[in-house]
């Protein structure tokens, strides 16, 4: 075919309307919220919420993941546009990395050796793992879905981004139901879920991102 | 530069509004630009294929145009576009013919080579645009405007006062304005 024979072809197709970014990072919430609403209506937030929240380390479980999933889905957001950077965004994702760092290593100066794994029971690590898993689901493959209409420059990245996001958001809703509080345990098995999030959702997302 | 940005800008606005006559003279308006990345990155290979090349931009430009954003500009979404596409072409010819991309791959890469492609696209898609001006004024607008010679050496080897060339300049920049409006003939 003739690119002058294309161009009138293409020019003829419907209109196509300017992709709306807010539209999808709502998209994507609403996949991360309603799961997490419904597990938790269900199975309930844990006894006192309110006051444990109080204790910074406590408030550092949930504070961590959000912060990890907001910069990651700016990131990823910012890569649906083919002129998208996220240079600076992919260097603001060491500052949880670093908390959750210097969470192990405030329990280790501060706890004796005996409690640092005291909430390492198989049934808890399942549990934990499990069901931050389990809400992971629906927002990682809602986050392919909606964030491959992109026209990313670094398909890979995208996808690694959307996993981070999705393990990051689910583990943020369980964290309100979620009773162990021994930095110990919490920043290495939501650290461990988020990681697995992300590298499934990159092995299976990061063709879907080619275009 | 700053005209074709609007120029173009404004045709893909009335594209993504509906307007398919915009959206085929800014298709028309880049081809000549592709073209020009793709020969300048991929001399090794035949005129057709290079062709192919210019054909699978365009498609996805076509395809992704929903990612450009009407309140930005539209030059570095279109680059953008391009050189992942054409990252992308060399890396399915490289693989299919075997054929290392070597410099060239080098080059699509390269920032500064990149920069200096881009500049000399523009260039040469400025000089298509004056080219449709008539001789003196196009001659007039490239020594003022592209080859920043003084006012006084250009009305000189004309012939004419400095206050003739200002008006014959206001009148081809004018004449630029509505072509670029119109379109490209």
């Amino acid at each position: 075919m003739k690119t002058d024979d294309l161009i009138a072809q293409l020019a003829h197709e419907p209109a196509a309307a300017s992709l709306g970014l807010p539209r999808v990072a709502a998209g994507f919430l609403a996949a991360v919220t309603v799961p997490v609403a419904a597990f938790l209506l269900i199975a309930g937030v844990r006894a006192g919420l309110g006051e444990v929240m109080i204790h910074p380390v406590t408030l550092m479980k949930t504070l961590l993941p959000a912060l990890t999933a907001a910069f990651a889905l700016t990131g990823v957001l910012r890569l649906m546009r083919p002129e998208g950077q996220v240079g600076l965004l992919m260097a603001a994702l060491a500052i949880p990395l670093l908390g959750g760092i210097g969470l192990l290593l405030y329990t280790v100066a501060t706890m004796p050796p005996a409690q640092w794994f005291a909430q390492w029971t198989v049934l808890g690590i399942i549990e934990c793992t499990g069901l931050t898993l389990m809400l992971s689901a629906v927002p990682a493959i809602a986050a392919v879905r909606l964030f491959r209409r992109g026209a990313s420059p670094a398909p890979q990245r995208s996808a690694m981004l959307a996993g981070i996001a999705a393990g990051a958001a689910a583990s943020t809703g369980y964290s309100f139901f979620c009773t162990q509080d021994n930095p110990m345990f919490f920043v290495i098995w939501y650290g461990a879920s988020i990681a697995t999030v992300t590298l499934v959702t990159l092995h299976y997302g990061r063709k879907q991102f080619a275009w | 530069m700053q005209e074709t940005e609007e120029i173009w800008a404004g045709w893909m606005r009335a594209a993504l509004a509906g307007d398919g006559q915009a959206y085929a003279r800014f298709l028309r308006a880049v081809t000549p630009v592709l073209r020009g990345i793709v020969r300048a990155r991929a001399r090794w290979m035949s005129g057709d294929d290079q062709e192919d090349i210019v054909q699978e931009v365009l498609l996805a430009i076509h395809r992704k145009r929903d990612t450009w954003s009407p309140d930005r500009p539209i030059r570095p979404w279109l680059f953008a576009v391009t050189r992942h596409k054409v990252i992308d072409a060399f890396r399915k010819r490289g693989g299919e013919a075997t054929q290392p991309l070597g410099d060239q791959a080098e080059q699509v890469v390269d920032p500064h080579a990149e920069a200096h492609l881009q500049a000399q696209e523009a260039s040469e898609e400025l000089d298509a645009l004056i080219g449709t001006l008539d001789p003196e004024a196009a001659e007039l607008v490239r020594a003022l405007k592209l080859r920043e010679e003084s006012p006084e050496s250009v009305a000189r080897a004309m012939s004419i006062s400095e206050g003739a060339l200002r008006v014959r300049l206001h009148r081809a920049m004018k004449r630029l304005e509505q072509i670029g409006r119109s379109g490209l003939p």
